[in-house]
């Protein structure tokens, strides 16, 4: 029999970590020694996890394929199965299938300046390529990363964040919808924000997550910088069940989100009926 | 050829090597797993519920959890006890297997579907003439007395039957009573009548994304999904568990566009809020998605959805009023 698609892989729970006062990070190994070694992804890509008993959902992989032996991914919990997931001790077990969906451009990107814009959790699939390129560092120019959350204490990733941004050629540029005594970064949406910085288009592709709303301004505010709409590629996210592209679910036109998707460009994207609607 | 007097006699043969599947009475006519002939009926056009429900069940254990010292064990279920026949399938569902081989043995392979499909061999009936009265498969270049994607297809000549056997598998259960079948005279084969074509279709709905024609369909829709459920084609699904999280089963079950939470996320968005957005979906779907993916219109012409839609709409209906409405 060849391998059941449908039949996740058993995976540890190694480390959890809290990032703002609903999300927390998992790092979880695959239970399988031969798996573990051999299980390979690229960044962009996600994974469904399992709680057996409860149920299954799609969380993109925040880990980098260039730090072996364990799989990191950021839960925000806000439907059955990530409340049932940030329940869960060190030790736990839970399911682990793919990784699904297509990665972002890499071998594209070499060269390149990049710049990075995310929205509250949306960060989690951006810190993926982040680390990677970092961790291939000769082979990207700068790194920009314009990042924003509700307040303060929602901007997750907090110690990376410095870490980021103490590194030559990174720079990260903070903003929060509202402040709190402590703050005293810039305060504002990070579409306007984003407008305030004007990074230049030159030689530089753009990545984007976050909330819908987010995504569709910051794609608009970077066409009117003069990004060009294949050099714009955000991530997706949509109701999923099978993750490989049979249960019907989670198309924008012809494409469905997890075998097509979750990475899309501008360009791509404005090619489907429906494409600019989510 | 085969007289109608033997049918049954064959039939009886082959149930006692297979697991014999066809069309028996059962409050509606039903595909199911009969012990002999005498449970099956002949004079019928199609099945109320298409034959994927023999491919893609409409409930299915896909395995089985339970937490045991520390761990927690998985046990796949699915897999056939033995070969499957299944007797009586018209052209246009065995066209429908066919694109639903397109989306299950596509990229990854669902071992599911593929098991039940591979284990299963198809004896074709040609239609009756004239169709029912809501089938259009010839409008779609289906043609309802083609053996195609089946591995034997017999056409109602009277008295007999003529016997197209198309493959390997086919001959194996003719095999089993040669003594029955003998060979046809010369040009008894009918040819099947041509509809008008409605295949415009798919060039022409892509046009038609933000029409007011989705909102005034959506009014009369009651989202009840019966289009869905009895398509031959759809082949949406949910993955949901039952029991609890010591020890229980995760299943696949039919699901359909046509209900609210299909794409309501977790958290309350919903990408398609209203009735517009699936119906329009459902339609886009079938003429223009699959075809985009697959290169094969997503409708099969079986009229199931005419038939039984509570609100009377009919696919040739919107099929002709995209046409009329749409540019290429």
């Amino acid at each position: 029999m060849s391998s059941n698609i449908y039949l996740p892989h058993l995976a540890t729970i190694i480390e959890i970590e809290a990032q703002t006062p609903d999300t927390t990070m998992l790092r979880v190994t695959l239970d399988d020694p031969t798996l573990a070694q051999s299980f390979t992804y690229r960044p962009g890509q996600f994974a469904e996890l399992s709680i057996f008993g409860v149920g299954e959902c799609p969380i993109s992989i925040a880990s980098t394929p260039t730090r072996k032996g364990f799989l990191e991914f950021c839960v925000r919990a806000v439907g059955q199965v990530t409340n049932a997931l940030h329940e869960l001790d060190v030790g736990s077990k839970i399911g682990v299938r793919g990784p699904y969906g297509n990665p972002f451009p890499l071998s594209e990107l070499e060269g390149r300046n990049l710049l990075f814009i995310g929205g509250g959790i949306g960060l989690a699939p951006l810190r993926s390529l982040i680390n990677y390129v970092l961790d291939n560092r000769d082979h990207y120019g700068e790194v920009e990363l314009i990042y924003g959350a509700r307040s303060p204490q929602d901007l997750a990733f907090k110690d990376e964040l410095k870490l980021w941004d103490e590194q030559e050629g990174v720079t990260v540029y903070l903003t929060v919808d509202r402040g709190d005594e402590r703050w005293r970064g810039p305060v504002g949406f990070v579409p306007s924000f984003l407008r305030e910085i004007a990074p230049s288009p030159q030689e530089k592709v753009a990545f984007t997550c976050g909330p819908p709303i987010m995504i569709k301004l910051v794609m608009e505010a970077l066409e009117e910088m003069g990004f060009p709409p294949d050099h714009m590629v955000t991530t997706l996210e949509m109701k999923m069940k099978c993750g490989v592209g049979k249960c019907g679910r989670c198309n924008i036109g012809s494409r469905y989100i997890c075998r097509d998707g979750p990475v899309f460009t501008l360009e791509q994207l404005k090619a489907l009926p429906g494409g600019l609607e989510l | 050829m085969i007289k109608k007097a033997h049918l049954t006699q064959w039939l009886d043969r082959v149930a006692q090597g297979y697991d014999l599947f066809g069309p028996v009475l059962d409050g509606v006519v039903q595909f199911e797993r009969v012990n002999s002939s005498d449970q099956l009926v002949f004079d019928y056009a199609n099945s109320v519920v298409p034959p994927k429900n023999l491919f893609l069940p409409q409930t299915e254990c896909l395995f089985a959890f339970r937490r045991e010292e520390g761990s927690i064990i998985l046990e796949p279920r699915g897999g056939l006890e033995r070969e499957r026949v299944l007797f009586g399938i018209r052209p246009c569902d065995a066209r429908s297997l066919l694109l639903l081989d397109e989306v299950f043995n596509s990229d990854l392979e669902d071992t599911y579907y593929q098991e039940k499909r591979r284990g299963t061999i198809l004896i074709g009936l040609a239609c009756p003439s004239p169709p029912q009265r809501t089938c259009f498969c010839t409008s779609l270049g289906i043609d309802p007395l083609s053996p195609e994607g089946v591995d034997v297809l017999l056409t109602d000549l009277g008295d007999r039957y003529l016997v197209e056997v198309t493959t390997e598998k086919g001959e194996e259960l003719v095999g089993l009573s040669q003594e029955l079948f003998f060979p046809s005279a010369e040009g008894e084969k009918l040819k099947g009548e041509k509809g008008k074509s409605l295949e415009e279709v798919g060039e022409k709905i892509g046009s038609l994304w933000e029409d007011g024609y989705w909102r005034e369909l959506s009014r009369r829709c009651l989202g009840c999904g019966v289009c869905t459920y009895l398509c031959p084609t759809c082949h949406c699904f949910d993955l949901t568990d039952v029991g609890s999280t010591l020890s229980g089963k995760r299943f696949r079950c039919w699901d359909s566009c046509m209900f609210a939470d299909f794409t309501r996320m977790a958290g309350g968005v919903n990408p398609r809020p209203t009735g517009k957005e699936r119906v329009r979906q459902r339609y886009f779907d079938k003429f223009s998605y699959f075809p985009e993916q697959y290169g094969v219109l997503g409708c099969v012409g079986c009229g199931r959805c005419s038939q039984y839609c509570p609100m009377g709409i009919d696919i040739r209906t919107i099929i002709n009023e995209v046409i009329a409405r749409g540019a290429k």
